[in-house]
């Protein structure tokens, strides 16, 4: 046996051809029998590197191709397959593997293309920036390492760090004329330094930044913000177990209702694992100054999209408003299921996916709440800063949460940071315990949030 | 039919489903040579091709089929200590090359036409995978798949109470590899994971509670045939009922004895990645410099190896074409060794132990557990309960994690309360919460019934196949949290 090479024609159109892959799928359909396709392809190409005390750790670059292909068989019933392979014989195989796998579609819960698949789409404001080489990033992340060990004796390494570009693509296709494209560029950068004084344990934070390109990233900031909170957990003390009022960071709760989000997912909602039901629209979820809205389209939203799995326009959804439970997240499916339009949520899959897209957390255009709260003023408040093991401590299912997390313990307007901790309790009683929100709302890579500060939850300290 | 051009920009993929076998020879020396000849100290090249399925069950219908396949290459390049990684779905001589032209890029080399740099060619083919050409085609077909998870799904209808929601996957996972390094190494093996789970949500009233068992083996095409579901869903069911109506432990510093399989996830996660040579090169584990040094309790001995029959973590060889071998870490209390990989060995010093593993072509490979485990000990597990006045016994635990200074945090998922040495009654919302180096000498005592169970690891390298496991232990002290 030879290994050949099938074809690889050059061309000088950039990432994929929509239309190519396109033709191509009718063809190789119609040869086997399908009338009814659609796909969701990506590509990307990626580079990376990591450094450790002033010398390159790993450089890596990469480039990947994906592949779903759906199709509805004679029945209607759905299959799916997934590949890496875009070339003809990895198209054809996909194809026959999806119509192998529709013998075994659901019949009771069937997907369809989104009546919202050829819609008109928002026009977002992403610049593409063209990547840097690898040799200037890894310049930039070795500059930075430096700058962060110098900022403090104790902060010794940075073990976790990485600055990563990436120029991708995806597109959205059905048989039915549907052609959604995108093509986008994004950098990353983070930086977790690990600090340690002499008979005293290591102590870590960081922080992280993104932005559409290597050299839009505020490098600058993320060395600030990693400094500043490694060396505040410096001097740290444990604490006694108890309840406490608590004042969760942006990033904190956003991870937190996130981790929740089931709550709105209708798709959980139809599985019986979501502790909302069918009719939950309109309870009160909530105090009645808490408004989230789930808004894929935020500027602050590095690297949204436009369409999601099925093509279907992504667009800012009221969750709750004012407490009240509005809108659920759907794909086609659910949508279908509970009467109303997709919202821009969905995978794509024989069973579809959902999910949240970037969250807005705040008072929205309610009053209320307990105003002129300022944590650094507190006595007797945990001021948690970040959250770990979301998918090992949350019971999404039973809304129980059991969460380690970094933070501080503020006693006549001092903050400590606390050795180890973790908090623990019930998201229905945290949504209802909302005391109120402190400051601005700020940008963060999962959503917009302010500082939330939430009635007395259980604080178990490891001494 | 050649195929005609969908990404224009990238590297088309060019998919043979032909097997990875002595044809590639060429190929693979061709890049070897040119890495070479470019000034690079080694140069490795992995050749991965995956088939996968995952199936899903839902009350009493097939809901999901997930069918995927691909190839892909991770070639990475070593000039002294640095190395540079770059992954592609590019298998063509050109395609290979380019990624190793980027590779080289990173370290400052660029490609020689001239010589082989020293290489001086693959060596014979160790072909681990030769008796396993008919794995794939020998496991269960849809049918029979879909017809075992329904089979599963109805069983806890059979067993269950209170269910809201009944849940059972399946998924399999061949993957076929060959390794080729410019140090001679040329290996090719096929591996086989399947793996079958099932889940169930009970509800009453304000009462929740959810159960999932997961059970998984390697190289047993069908396996799935012999699952017992029947035990599986009558022992999920019981725990959940156990569970439904549980209290929520009281927060504070307990003794705790672990029951034996999955409890060895907290030593995998609170230990185990301490003794890999990727936390040695970060400089983020405590032991470090403790070879040779008491780290944990005289009672304690701890093995990490790739042999076990069957095991989720077993390998005919490791990502870097290694034999896997059975390696000592601790032996009643003291610290043996590493385990290390073909980077930690030329950063630490530490000598390879057929741990170098990835998810996949996309990952280089780093020093990583395969199927790690307490040794048994000569108590029985109601010696252990029975020596605790008040205490928590942990018959089930859920996932967790360990923080980059160590801190660890794992969930109980079906927890008793010991009283008087007699196991009590049930309670939820039980976190356990510590510090390998301070609860390793805590481990007082271990039970005769070791047992192992399958599990996933997520690392550097990625997502892979592992097997945790342990006797019934008892630590003497551990922060539980609760309410």
């Amino acid at each position: 046996m030879t290994v050949t090479d099938t074809a690889i024609l050059e061309s000088p159109v950039q990432g994929l051809d929509a239309s190519k892959l396109a033709g191509q799928l009718e063809r190789l359909a119609a040869e086997l029998g399908i009338r009814r396709w659609d796909l969701g392809a990506a590509c990307s190409t990626d580079t990376s590197v990591q450094v450790d005390r002033g010398e390159p750790k790993q450089l890596k670059g990469a480039q990947r191709s994906s592949i779903t292909v759906r199709v509805w068989n004679a029945d209607g019933l759905v299959g799916i397959t997934s590949t890496s392979d875009l070339s003809a014989a990895g198209l054809a195989r996909a194809l026959a593997g999806a119509q192998e796998a529709s013998a075994y579609g659901n019949a009771d819960d069937t997907p369809t293309f989104s009546p919202l698949a050829t819609a008109p789409l928002e026009t977002l404001d992403q610049p593409l920036r063209e990547p840097v080489g690898i040799l200037s990033l890894l310049a930039t992340l070795q500059e930075a390492e430096r700058d962060l060990l110098s900022r403090h004796v104790a902060i010794s390494t940075v073990p976790y760090n990485g600055l990563a570009q990436r120029s991708s693509e995806r597109i959205y296709l059905n048989s039915d004329g549907a052609c959604r494209q995108q093509r986008l560029s994004t950098a990353s950068l983070y930086l977790y330094a690990r600090a340690e004084e002499a008979g005293r344990k290591p102590r870590s934070s960081g922080a992280v930044r993104l932005a559409y390109g290597a050299g839009l990233l505020d490098v600058a900031g993320c060395i600030d913000e990693a400094a500043e909170r490694t060396i505040s957990h410096l001097d740290y003390a444990p604490i006694d177990t108890g309840r406490y009022p608590c004042v969760f960071s942006p990033e904190a709760f956003l991870d937190l209702i996130g981790a929740f989000s089931s709550l709105f997912n209708a798709r959980s909602v139809l599985d019986g694992v979501s502790l909302s039901q069918r009719e939950s629209i309109g309870e009160q979820l909530a105090v009645p100054f808490l408004s989230i809205h789930d808004n894929g389209l935020h500027p602050g939203n590095i690297g949204a999209s436009s369409f999601d799995g099925e093509g279907t326009p992504v667009h800012r959804l009221a969750l709750v408003d004012g407490g009240v439970l509005k809108h659920f997240l759907h794909s086609e499916a659910t949508a279908r299921a509970f009467g109303v339009a997709p919202t821009g949520h969905a995978g794509l899959g024989a069973k579809v996916s959902v999910g949240t897209n970037w969250l807005e957390i705040g008072p929205g255009d309610s009053a209320g709440g307990a105003s002129g709260l300022d944590r650094h003023k507190a006595d007797g408040v945990v001021w948690i800063e970040s959250l770990s093991a979301l998918h090992a401590g949350v019971k999404a299912s039973q809304g129980s949460f059991s969460l380690p997390f970094d933070g501080w313990l503020i006693q006549g307007g001092e903050a400590r940071s606390i050795e180890a901790a973790t908090v623990a309790g019930d998201i229905r009683a945290v949504l209802k315990g909302l005391i109120g929100f402190e400051g601005p709302a700020k940008i963060t890579p999962d959503g917009l949030c302010p500082h939330v500060w939430v009635e007395g939850l259980s604080i178990t300290g490891d001494a | 039919m050649p195929a005609l051009p969908l990404v224009a920009s990238l590297p088309l993929p060019v998919v043979s489903l032909d097997p990875f076998d002595l044809s590639w020879r060429p190929r693979l020396e061709a890049v070897l040579s040119a890495g070479c000849a470019a000034g690079a100290t080694l140069v490795e090249v992995f050749l991965e091709s995956t088939d996968h399925i995952g199936l899903l069950a839902e009350q009493d219908r097939i809901t999901n089929v997930s069918p995927a396949f691909g190839k892909g290459a991770g070639i990475r390049v070593f000039r002294g200590e640095r190395d540079g990684f770059v992954s592609t779905n590019d298998l063509s001589k050109r395609g290979l090359l380019t990624a190793l032209e980027q590779a080289l890029g990173m370290l400052g080399l660029e490609p020689c036409s001239a010589g082989r740099g020293g290489f001086e060619g693959l060596a014979h083919l160790r072909d681990h995978a030769a008796a396993k050409a008919g794995w794939l085609a020998a496991c269960p077909g849809l049918g029979d798949a879909t017809a075992r998870l329904l089979e599963g799904t109805a069983l806890l209808e059979c067993h269950g109470q209170h269910l809201q929601a009944r849940r059972g996957s399946y998924a399999r996972d061949w993957q076929e590899v060959m390794v080729a390094a410019s140090d001679g190494t040329f290996a090719r093996d096929i591996r086989l994971h399947q793996s079958v789970g099932l889940n169930a949500l009970v509800a009453d009233g304000e009462h929740r509670a959810s159960q999932g068992r997961r059970y998984g083996s390697t190289d047993r095409p069908d396996d799935l045939l012999h699952w017992d579901a029947e035990a599986s869903a009558t022992e999920l069911c019981a725990s959940a009922r156990a569970m439904l109506h549980a209290d929520y432990v009281e927060a504070g510093s307990y003794p705790v004895v672990l029951a034996n399989r999955f409890g060895g996830v907290i030593f995998h996660e609170a230990c185990g990645h301490l003794l890999e040579t990727t936390q040695v090169e970060r400089g983020t584990t405590p032991f470090a410099d403790q070879v040779g040094s008491p780290i944990a309790h005289g009672a304690v001995t701890a093995i990490d190896e790739g042999l076990s029959t069957g095991a989720f973590g077993s390998l005919s060889m490791d990502d870097e074409g290694m034999e896997p071998q059975r390696n000592v870490l601790i032996e009643n209390g003291i610290l043996k060794r590493f385990l290390s990989d073909r980077a930690g060995e030329l950063r630490t010093g530490h000598a390879r132990t057929g741990s170098g593993r990835r998810q996949s072509h996309a990952f280089a490979a780093a020093s990583r557990m395969r199927n790690t485990f307490i040794a048994a000990g000569p108590h029985s597990p109601a010696d252990l309960i029975g020596s605790v006045e008040r205490g928590l016994y942990c018959k089930s635990m859920g996932g967790g994690s360990v923080g980059p200074t160590g801190q660890f945090n794992f969930a109980v998922e079906e927890g008793y309360l010991i009283e008087n040495g007699q196991l009590g009654k049930p309670v939820k919302g039980a976190t356990l919460i510590g510090e390998a180096k301070e609860v390793l000498p805590r481990i007082s005592m271990c039970a005769n019934d070791l047992e192992l169970a399958a599990g996933f690891c997520g690392s550097v390298s990625g997502s892979i196949f592992v097997t945790v496991g342990q006797p019934h232990i008892k630590v003497d002290a551990i922060t539980v949290g609760g309410r």
